[in-house]
């Protein structure tokens, strides 16, 4: 896995990502933390606010259900309304958030792997792949694992990544090149989970394939919160403690290395990890795309290059991002359900082409 | 032992744990001493009192319950497919639409039902209704149609007429259940007799739906081929397992049919949907227009939503018969 991946780092290409001088001068320092708390504040108001959005539920009810859980002398819900409430509703909007960290820092720590901008797990069809595994292993007959899903879509995702990286062996490199390989590579999985759902003779085909490639949170319950939150407490530290090295990345791998990074190791860590994550992700709620891509570059024009600041700040705003997106999904077309792709990509996309826009590839 | 006995045994023994009366079929509305138990598709469900509140999932079980007048008692419906048939729009009318297309967990539990009642398994996954299970731990029972649980023993017609008892059962409607019944199983009786007095084996194809040019036919697996059987005559793609698999005109021409069925779907309003397309398209076509029963207009229109299983198939069972009559006669 290692091996191949060094040839996405070319030392021809511009750095993606100039890091700040090491010394940080006091005001800095305030700022930083101020970007900190500023972005737990979004979360924790996301969080409760998003819990609002949706059918059945007003402040009173919500109050109730709650005071109810800290022993207070309230009325209690109805048995299906609680049930809406706990079973239902906190499970989606915490698996929105910690698919939303997940996808936004793997996007963070692929962007400075590859050094290119454009990088993201959907983009690089990291996510397609998962799915693909996600979908041979629930037609194998282990659906009600959670694990098993994750497990099968972990295996996809490394498949893809490694196809990508033999792909991507030989020739110039150039962004654009990562980007069209990745999306050639996310169609060809595409097509095969397609191919997998549409010969399996499930008169539902054609729903499992909206969940997987564009991915929902309706599904969500607490068994998958408890395994994504797992994982991305896991995973989201790996890749945090990998924070200098992502910052020497920058700069290619051969300052890397000049710097003292294990720059094979800690490549193969990383890709590893985001592999896993976005695994664990897309068994949960399907391939949601472009979180990965906008958070990243958003985040980046706030706090700086950093990564020891934009990772936990992309997390909470990745978080921040998708459950709100859900929200939209949510009520949009209420009682119906948009997948909350189709909400990802349209906000997604016009970002995207910005950003390459202001790298003058457009 | 067959299936009702057993089932009467396990609502006596449900009584006797109990130390409550069985139910003697006389459940009233409001609410019934004893406990109701019906199986339904794999799970054992069991009523303390009758369902208040109750929600069907898609066109077919929400026709079933109007037919038994339980309109009151519906909390919600949703999914439909077409218009309600006539009879029931005004039944209709009362009941709150919840989702015009496929019913979602939240909505569903914002509704609060005590029942919920759908055609379909896949109806209850944890990204539609929720799972079964899921609900069964709320106290909301589910009943699925015992047309979506094939025995392999039971015929289609049976099974439906095993949910209108079922459920009639548990909405304290038997009356009305036993008479549905009774009606439905006369037309299915009339039709076999009417068969006997015909030249049996007539080819028969079920052009169901032509979309983008393509049509889609009855299979082995759908009420259709049960329905060719019952009036003794024969589909000609029972060799395909699938209940709508979609083929080409050539092969419908191979297969040379002497009678053409033909769904109208102009309810539902999509380019290609009214019969009088896909019998253009027939005319036009370069093999299928040679054939002898579109040469002879050998067509039966019937509403394409009755050619899947509901309380309404009988009606197309009966249409079907009366046009086999008549092109037999005529030939």
């Amino acid at each position: 896995m290692a091996d191949p991946a060094a040839v996405l780092l070319d030392p021809a290409v511009e750095p993606v990502v100039a890091p700040a001088p090491p010394a940080q001068p006091a005001p800095n320092r305030r700022r930083r933390a101020l970007a900190v708390v500023l972005s737990l504040l979004l979360l924790a108001a996301s969080l409760v606010l998003a819990t609002r959005v949706g059918a059945g539920l007003g402040w009173p009810q919500i109050g109730r259900a709650v005071g109810v859980r800290l022993g207070l002398p309230v009325q209690p819900l109805p048995p299906l309304l609680d049930s809406l409430l706990w079973d239902l509703r906190v499970p989606r909007v915490l698996l929105a958030a910690l698919v939303g960290a997940a996808l936004a820092v793997c996007g963070a720590a692929l962007q400075s792997v590859t050094r290119n901008a454009l990088a993201d797990p959907y983009l690089l069809g990291v996510s397609s792949g998962a799915s693909t595994g996600a979908v041979v292993v629930v037609l194998l007959g282990f659906a009600g694992s959670q694990l098993s899903v994750a497990g099968g879509a972990f295996l996809g995702a490394l498949v893809s990544f490694g196809l990508l990286m033999l792909l991507l062996r030989r020739g110039g490199l150039h962004s654009m090149r990562i980007v069209l390989t990745g999306v050639v590579v996310g169609q060809m999985f595409t097509a095969l989970t397609s191919l997998i759902l549409m010969s399996s003779g499930d008169a539902d085909s054609t729903r499992a394939l909206t969940h997987w490639l564009l991915g929902s949170l309706a599904p969500a319950r607490w068994s998958a919160v408890l395994l994504c939150a797992v994982a991305c407490a896991v995973g989201l530290l790996v890749v945090w403690l990998c924070s200098a090295a992502l910052d020497g990345f920058a700069f290619g791998a051969d300052t890397a290395a000049s710097l003292g990074i294990d720059v094979r190791t800690t490549r193969a860590v990383l890709l590893v990890t985001t592999s896993l994550l976005t695994a664990v992700a897309v068994a949960a709620v399907g391939a949601i795309g472009f979180v990965g891509l906008i958070v990243p570059h958003g985040v980046r024009l706030l706090v700086g290059p950093l990564h020891r600041l934009l990772l936990p700040v992309c997390a909470v705003v990745g978080a921040a991002f998708l459950v709100w997106t859900d929200a939209l999904a949510r009520v949009a077309f209420a009682p119906l359900e948009v997948p909350v792709g189709v909400f990802t990509a349209l906000l997604g996309v016009p970002l995207f082409l910005l950003v390459l826009r202001r790298r003058g590839e457009l | 032992m067959s299936r009702p006995t057993r089932l009467g045994l396990a609502v006596v023994a449900v009584a006797l744990a109990t130390g409550c009366a069985a139910p003697q079929g006389g459940a009233t509305p409001a609410a019934s001493a004893g406990t109701t138990a019906v199986e339904s598709c794999g799970q054992r469900l069991t009523f303390a009192n009758t369902p208040q509140r109750v929600v069907a999932l898609d066109q077919s079980s929400t026709e079933t319950l109007l037919a038994l007048g339980v309109q009151e008692r519906m909390a919600g419906t949703a999914n439909l497919k077409t218009k309600v048939a006539p009879r029931y729009a005004e039944a209709y009318a009362k009941v709150p639409v919840l989702s015009p297309k496929v019913l979602t967990a939240e909505p569903l539990r914002a509704a609060g039902p005590d029942f919920v009642v759908a055609s379909f398994k896949e109806l209850f996954t944890a990204d539609r209704a929720g799972t079964r299970d899921e609900l069964a731990k709320l106290s909301v029972p589910t009943y699925v149609s015992a047309v979506n649980c094939p025995d392999g023993a039971t015929p289609p017609f049976e099974r439906l007429f095993r949910d209108y008892q079922n459920l009639g059962r548990i909405l304290g409607a038997q009356d009305r259940a036993g008479q549905l019944v009774a009606e439905q199983r006369g037309v299915v009786a009339e039709v076999e007799a009417t068969a006997r007095k015909r030249p049996r084996g007539l080819k028969v194809v079920w052009v169901y739906s032509v979309f983008n040019g393509i049509p889609y036919v009855a299979g082995r697996d759908g009420m259709a081929s049960h329905m060719s059987r019952l009036a003794g005559a024969e589909n000609v793609f029972d060799d395909v397992a699938q209940e709508w698999p979609e083929v080409s005109w050539e092969e419908i021409a191979r297969r040379d049919p002497d009678v053409i069925v033909v769904g109208d779907l102009s309810e539902r309003g999509n380019p290609g949907d009214k019969a009088s397309e896909k019998l253009a398209v027939m005319r036009q076509h370069p093999a299928v227009s040679k054939l002898d029963a579109v040469r002879n207009g050998s067509f039966i229109e019937l509403p394409g939503i009755e050619m899947d299983p509901s309380v309404r198939t009988v009606d197309a069972l009966r249409a079907f018969s009366e046009g086999l009559d008549r092109i037999a006669g005529r030939g």
